[in-house]
């Protein structure tokens, strides 16, 4: 995107917020606003970045001791194609079903941690049908894998995966300054129609650690580290 | 929110588009300056990928042509075109007058292409208009490789004009001065007919390079008005993709000019931002299970007397962060009813869906069925009922919302229930809003001003609203003679009544909305109801939540205004009764149609068809025409009241959580045969948004 498609985004935007006018509807009139605002805000940061010819630099991560300063169970997210590194807290647990949440309000809900919903990346994973723990301790194992998604159509789509697992190994991970050891394991799917993904767990005890795990074709792969238990 | 940067999302949407047409044609179909699929000025046998809605603005010259075009089905396809000429009058310094065009193209594809037989399309051009523009053809393309099509085809009229190889079916009649504005059914691929052929070649894909052989003589432009010369048959040039919405082009006509087009492409079923934005829900609150807890479950809680309103004071601030309303709540020991306002969320579903998960954290563990009833105008759309346990049950299953479905159910909303508990804050409330509006009447011309409306919800269905208009700017001369119709001049004066009230009171009504049985919704409305028009408007419609069709009747006494913009009603002596029996019909896929029967404005007697094509996200784009006993002299240049419309809502574009639409109607010619009361809160379009057949497509979002 160049200057002048910016700028000319820019004025659209600002098109825009006139045309949301005004009234005692507040409650009504704002989030347009807000967005137009935070739209632009963005535009205009994007446009920084690309004339100073620098992406921005990435933050130090922070020490193992910080992150347990809150005391409460930490997981962090990173979506490559997102550009996003986020730590989570538990937003609510029911069963074996924990939903995280990042501050600025989406959530990604993991059974066993294994991730069977995601809300407010855009498209999002709906529900799904996912393995279990032990299923993914099999080596050889096969099962299907079913995502329900909500995608740009505002309509579900069902993805049906054929899946099988492989056992690579045991493994020592870090994390934040703290070693696991584990086992990894990698569940490979493909589907009839093309597609293939695959996914990686690094499983400690019957806990999933760490993990890459296929979300949606936008959001793409993200992985999860559960730093603090 | 983690949002998609624009970058990704414009490559997986140029990945989407190019795969989608990879099953046939590895080249996706482009656009020609008159806003069809096609070459240069050429048509082609392609059409669009479904759905795909676009803009055309080009300029060849003198001319300038707008055309909206869109794929209303796999092979049917229409356009809508402005056009103008500049210096129209060069070489007749004596006429006054400017030349504006507009004109409906149809096409439909015959045949798609595979591995040895070429699409084939059978279009006609400018078929209801005046006929400058009248072509009829038949154009074949065949896609070679993954980089050349070629197209060649047959054309009659303009089409046929240069290059004639004779006329197979007999002399092309002129067009009879009566019959300006009806199709041209005498004239179809009558007179002569000419061969034209054109190459697409795909450079990379970014870069396009067309030339065509055009058999469009230009008589009118070049011998009669002397504003083009046609020096040769050829035109060519190069066309440039920006991501997936943006076409440039830059061409060779004619031998004599240069030509530029610009597109904007859309695809109306997918929305712009990847998906539906806003923050995630709130999860569903578990119960306890029973064994463990038992008192949990209790029902005591009912015979508190505070334990009503408290309730719905915490819903009603769980679900302001939606900004959904709570109007009432009825409670019993095991039942709950709410009726609920969606002011931003722009799904039905969802705001149910969000509407359930917050009665799972307010309400005692006792109850167990959840009733919700969307309010729209102060009545009960519909109620949707979902079993507590349900919600528990499925919040985390697979295909969670197609389950949640099956056991949820919709029904007519019933009465208001006796014990429910209202917000004494709700009623009455003042509200009001100031905002720009454009009124167009041409391609970028027409006013820009300022619109300032108020409403006043006495109770839950009766509101007493109003608006003004007052322009700002404007850049169109409107003629103030009046109207020379021979219908009573109920539209005609439309110019007249834009410059001589200003400002103007456009609105003032008091309405009220009804569900007098179960299936059966109401509206009256007295005042001023149209810039136009004053009287009192009635209407019943008979729809069950579940139905297809649904029927309607409507009746309206109307005196026509002062042009002043005010409360007058001294210059016109006319009044009239009208009326009309509507049917609808929900077809599928988005498809709904409409009938209407009865008397219209200037009295005439007649009937509507309109389609339309929703989309799940709420765009809709649809045509109507209307013929009444008004004869085309009568109705004027157009023949009879026929156009297109379209409205789009800006959260497809920018993700924000707004029910706000951009939308218009665009109509050929404007006469007073077939013209309707232009009333506020017609029912069925407000009903219908909470019925099965809107519901059922978007229920995916009802766990958003």
């Amino acid at each position: 995107m160049g200057t002048g498609v910016a700028v000319r985004l820019k004025i659209g935007l600002v098109a825009l917020a006139v045309l949301a006018g005004c009234g005692n509807e507040k409650s009504e009139q704002r989030p347009l606003i807000a967005t137009v605002g935070a739209m632009a805000a963005s535009t205009v940061a994007q446009m920084r970045a690309r004339q100073s010819g620098a992406t921005p630099a990435a933050k130090a991560p922070p020490a193992r001791a910080e992150i347990e300063k809150a005391g409460v169970p930490v997981l962090r997210a990173t979506i490559p194609n997102l550009g996003a590194d986020r730590f989570l807290t538990i937003f609510d647990q029911k069963g074996d079903v924990v939903t995280w949440k990042t501050t600025d309000g989406s959530t990604f809900s993991l059974r066993n941690g294994i991730l069977i919903q995601t809300r407010g990346l855009g498209p999002d994973l709906m529900s799904s049908n996912v393995p279990t723990v032990g299923q993914l301790l099999q080596n050889g194992g096969t099962h299907q894998r079913q995502y329900f998604f909500l995608g740009a159509d505002d309509q579900t789509t069902r993805r049906t995966y054929e899946c099988t697992v492989t056992v690579v190994g045991k493994e020592e991970i870090e994390i934040f300054e703290k070693k696991h050891q584990v086992t990894r394991a990698t569940e490979e799917c493909t589907r009839q129609q093309s597609g293939k993904l695959t996914n990686e767990f690094w499983i400690e005890g019957q806990t999933v650690r760490q993990s890459r795990q296929w979300a949606s074709a936008l959001t793409g792969y993200i992985e999860f580290q559960r730093v603090v238990d | 929110m983690l949002h998609l940067p624009r970058r990704v999302l414009s490559t997986l949407a140029v990945t989407t588009a190019f795969s989608a047409g990879a099953a046939r044609a590895e080249i996706p179909a482009t656009l020609n300056i008159n806003g069809a699929s096609g070459l240069i000025e050429l048509p082609s046998g392609e059409s669009q990928s479904d759905s795909k809605f676009t803009f055309s603005g080009t300029i060849v010259g003198s001319v300038a042509r707008g055309t909206l075009s869109f794929q209303f089905t796999d092979r049917l396809s229409a356009s809508f075109r402005f056009q103008t000429w500049r210096d129209w009058n060069t070489l007749f310094p004596a006429d006054t007058g400017t030349i504006r065009d507009r004109s409906i193209d149809i096409r439909y594809q015959i045949l798609e292409e595979s591995q040895y037989v070429p699409s084939l399309t059978v279009g006609l051009i400018d078929f209801t208009g005046e006929g400058l523009f009248s072509s009829e053809y038949i154009a074949a393309t065949k896609t070679f490789g993954e980089k050349l099509k070629v197209t060649a085809g047959l054309g009659w009229g303009r089409l046929g004009s240069a290059g004639s190889i004779g006329s197979p079916f007999g002399n092309r009649p002129p067009l009879e001065e009566g019959d300006k504005g009806k199709p041209n059914v005498d004239q179809w691929f009558r007179g002569d007919v000419s061969p034209f052929a054109g190459v697409e070649y795909k450079i990379n894909d970014r870069w396009t390079f067309k030339a065509e052989y055009s058999t469009d003589d230009y008589v009118l432009e070049d011998e009669t008005r002397g504003l083009i010369e046609r020096d040769s048959p050829f035109n060519f040039g190069i066309e440039y993709q920006k991501g997936p919405m943006f076409r440039y082009g830059m061409y060779s006509m004619y031998g004599s000019e240069i030509g530029f087009a610009f597109h904007i492409i859309l695809d109306p079923k997918n929305r712009l931002t990847g998906g539906v934005t806003g923050p995630a829900p709130a999860p569903v609150k578990a119960r306890p299970s029973r064994a463990a807890d038992p008192d949990a479950f209790d029902g005591g809680w009912v015979t508190q007397a505070d334990a009503g309103p408290i309730l719905r004071e915490n819903l009603a601030k769980r679900l302001a962060v939606d900004g959904i309303v709570v109007e009432n709540l009825a409670l019993t020991a095991t039942t709950a009813q709410i009726r609920i306002r969606s002011t931003r969320i722009d799904a039905g579903a969802q705001a149910i869906g969000r509407t359930a998960r917050a009665m799972s954290h307010v309400l005692p563990a006792s109850v167990e069925v959840f009733e919700i009833v969307p309010v729209v105008n102060g009545i009960g759309a519909s109620k949707i009922t979902i079993r507590r346990s349900d919600l528990e049950e499925l919040e985390f299953a697979g295909d969670n919302a197609t389950l949640l479905r099956q056991r949820a159910t919709i029904t007519d909303a019933g009465p208001v229930p006796a014990n429910a508990l209202g917000d004494e804050g709700l009623y009455p409330k003042f509200r009001w809003s100031l905002r720009p509006a454009l009124r167009m009447s041409e391609l970028l011309k027409g006013d820009v001003g300022l619109q300032l409306s108020a409403s006043y919800d006495v109770r839950p269905g009766l509101v007493l609203s109003g608006s003004i208009y007052k322009r700002v700017a404007s850049n169109t001369d409107r003629d103030t003679a009046p109207s020379a119709s021979l219908l009573p001049p109920v539209r005609s004066d439309r110019d007249r009544y834009i410059e001589l009230g200003d400002p103007a009171l456009e609105r003032l009504t008091l309405a009220w909305y009804a569900r007098p049985a179960p299936d059966i919704y109401s509206r009256v409305t007295l005042g001023y109801l149209e810039r136009m028009h004053a009287g009192i408007s009635g209407e019943v419609l008979w729809k069950p939540v579940d139905s297809k069709l649904a029927l309607g009747v409507e009746l309206n006494y109307s005196k026509q205004r002062d042009t002043d913009g005010g409360l007058g009603f001294d210059e016109y002596d006319y009044d009239v009764v009208t009326g009309y029996l509507s049917a609808y019909y929900e077809f599928g896929n988005g498809y709904v149609g409409q009938l209407d029967v009865g008397k219209y404005l200037a009295g005439d007697v007649g009937a509507t068809v309109s389609i339309d094509r929703v989309f799940v996200n709420g765009w809709r784009i649809g045509a109507f025409a209307t013929v009444t006993d008004a004869s085309a002299a009568e109705f004027g240049e157009g023949a009879f009241d026929k156009g297109i419309r379209f409205s789009i809502p800006l959260n497809w574009a920018l993700g924000n959580q707004s029910q706000t639409t951009y939308g218009a109607t665009l109509r050929p010619n404007t006469g007073d045969g077939g013209a309707r009361l232009d009333v506020d809160g017609r029912l069925y379009n407000s009903i219908r948004d909470y019925h099965t057949g809107a519901l059922d497509p978007e229920w995916g979002r009802v766990w958003r």
